[in-house]
């Protein structure tokens, strides 16, 4: 007879490097609030989380960016993660922005908005980053629901050709699936620049085959919350035989290192 | 909380596009690490049903403690169906029958099924699919289908594969509505919410806990289960006592 821990809190401090907060207009959103948040994230028992727009991410990023800082604004659990579009945002507007509510993450959506991830459409974009210092979170796809239902996948190709030319520029790929297997490790074992976020990596022995590939200090726990329970990636980490450093890094210092905050 | 842990759902074969890797010592070893008692192992991967059974029953031989073998049935061979039933589960011990519409471009209310289904409602048997395909015949609703082959098929009980997990709301009250209907757990997702709704609408004695593996990593799948906000009673129903009751099993 099996002993479940049934009653599973995170042994270490956790920061989720992968929460989003606002409505969307093409489906209901589970949790909605902050307050909701909050309460979810201490059922989960994690202490904070770095939260995107998705408003921002679908229509407008500058608007989007602006209604979550304000959400926000109040709780110091919640860090707030920009959404660019460099074929849409003018860079000095935004990079302003991100100057003045202290943001320390961007995220970008090559697939969903459109744009090859090269230097030719974003160098300028680059040079920011580079010169920032500021990590780009860069998730393998985003699904919308719609008349033409669509998942946006972004090409690893040119992930690989642009950040390969760019090592000092520090990015996060995210929201790599069990389907993305023969191609994502392979691209974070070859960029030392490009950490992993596993929100949804869950082939048979995804964290184990992640963590050989290129070591805990490179791999970041997120949840996908709200569209996903908090809990069970970080279950997962859990029982997956890391030493406590190695699980303390994972759920937050990797994050905290990316990030600049302690 | 020491409860049985069945895992309901899960394959062997290697599926390399997926990376998938079939090998008993990581079953076990991820299996041991999350918990888990037992694994419901089938193989779907083979054209030849005989030779997938052949598969499950060499696998479950290594460790039968640890393994409950189950059969597989293609419909593209009818003439070999039955006969393959009957030594799947006669001579191989198997527990219950998983089919793969999704690849025989079949959808599992298809007359093709039905001597397979014949059969299992003969001896009161369980099978699992995927409720629902993008081939079911236009206007097919999961609660519809079911109430058809519940109907026809009194004595089998259907288990409909990733449905617990997913938060289908039609699903759920299928599975609520319907005395035959049970729920397995597992996806490549942990969508907010979907274990408690599933217990909410279907109740925690429909549902049973799966994983995919070895497609998926078990520890996540059991985490869904064991993290969610439902009480310990149905966590235990869903883990393994429900799975217990359906398949027979020694407690």
């Amino acid at each position: 007879m099996g002993n479940v821990d049934s009653d599973f809190k995170p042994s270490v401090p956790v920061l989720d490097s992968n929460m989003s907060l606002g409505r969307r207009h093409d489906k209901p959103v589970n949790v909605d609030s902050v307050e909701g948040v909050r309460s979810e994230m201490e059922r989960a028992g994690i202490g904070r989380g770095l939260v995107y727009a998705p408003h921002a991410a679908i229509f407008d990023s500058g608007e989007g960016n602006r209604t979550l800082v304000e959400t926000i604004r109040s709780s110091d659990k919640l860090l707030p993660q920009f959404v660019c579009n460099p074929s849409f945002d003018d860079l000095s507007e935004f990079a302003a922005h991100v100057d003045s509510e202290g943001v320390r993450s961007v995220r970008m959506f090559p697939g969903l908005h459109n744009y090859p991830f090269r230097p030719w459409v974003i160098g300028p974009w680059l040079d920011w980053l580079a010169e920032t210092g500021i990590p780009v979170w860069l998730p393998v796809e985003f699904e919308l629901i719609g008349p033409i239902p669509s998942t946006n996948p972004v090409d690893p190709r040119d992930i690989y050709d642009t950040l390969s030319q760019r090592p000092e520029i520090k990015a996060v790929l995210s929201e790599a699936k069990y389907g993305d297997s023969s191609w994502a490790l392979p691209l974070v074992r070859s960029l030392p620049n490009l950490d992993f976020e596993v929100s949804r990596f869950v082939p048979g022995g995804g964290i184990t085959s992640a963590v050989e590939a290129i070591g805990p200090e490179r791999v970041l726990f997120g949840s996908r919350f709200p569209d996903s329970a908090i809990s069970p990636q970080l279950f997962s980490l859990h029982h997956s035989d890391l030493s406590k450093d190695a699980l303390q890094a994972i759920c937050a210092g990797n994050a905290e290192r990316l990030l600049g905050i302690g | 909380m020491d409860t049985p842990v069945i895992d309901f759902h899960a394959h062997l074969g290697n599926w390399a596009r997926h990376a998938m890797r079939g090998d008993l010592e990581r079953y076990v070893d991820i299996m041991d690490r999350a918990g888990i008692d037992k694994a419901c192992v089938n193989c779907i991967f083979l054209g030849d049903a005989r030779a997938a059974n052949d598969v499950v029953a060499e696998f479950v031989a290594r460790q039968p403690d640890r393994f409950i073998p189950v059969a597989f049935v293609t419909p593209h061979y009818p003439n070999e169906t039955i006969p393959e039933l009957e030594r799947a589960f006669s001579q191989l011990g198997m527990k219950y029958l998983k089919i793969y519409p999704d690849y025989f471009r079949k959808p599992n209310d298809d007359p093709a099924y039905f001597p397979i289904y014949e059969w299992l409602n003969e001896r009161g048997l369980a099978v699992m699919s995927h409720p629902s395909y993008p081939f079911d015949r236009p206007g097919t609703t999961v609660k519809g289908k079911f109430t058809a082959l519940s109907e026809r098929f009194p004595n089998v009980k259907w288990v409909l594969a990733h449905a617990g997990g997913s938060g289908n709301t039609e699903t759920l009250e299928a599975a609520r509505d319907l005395p035959n209907v049970y729920l397995e757990t597992c996806g490549s997702t942990a969508p907010f919410g979907a274990i408690e709704k599933g217990v909410r609408i279907a109740g925690a004695g429909r549902m049973l806990f799966g994983t995919d593996m070895a497609l998926l990593d078990a520890r996540q799948a059991l985490g869904k289960v064991v993290t969610a906000d439902i009480s310990h009673s149905d966590k235990r129903q869903i883990l393994g006592l429900n799975a217990i009751e359906l398949l027979g099993l020694d407690k």
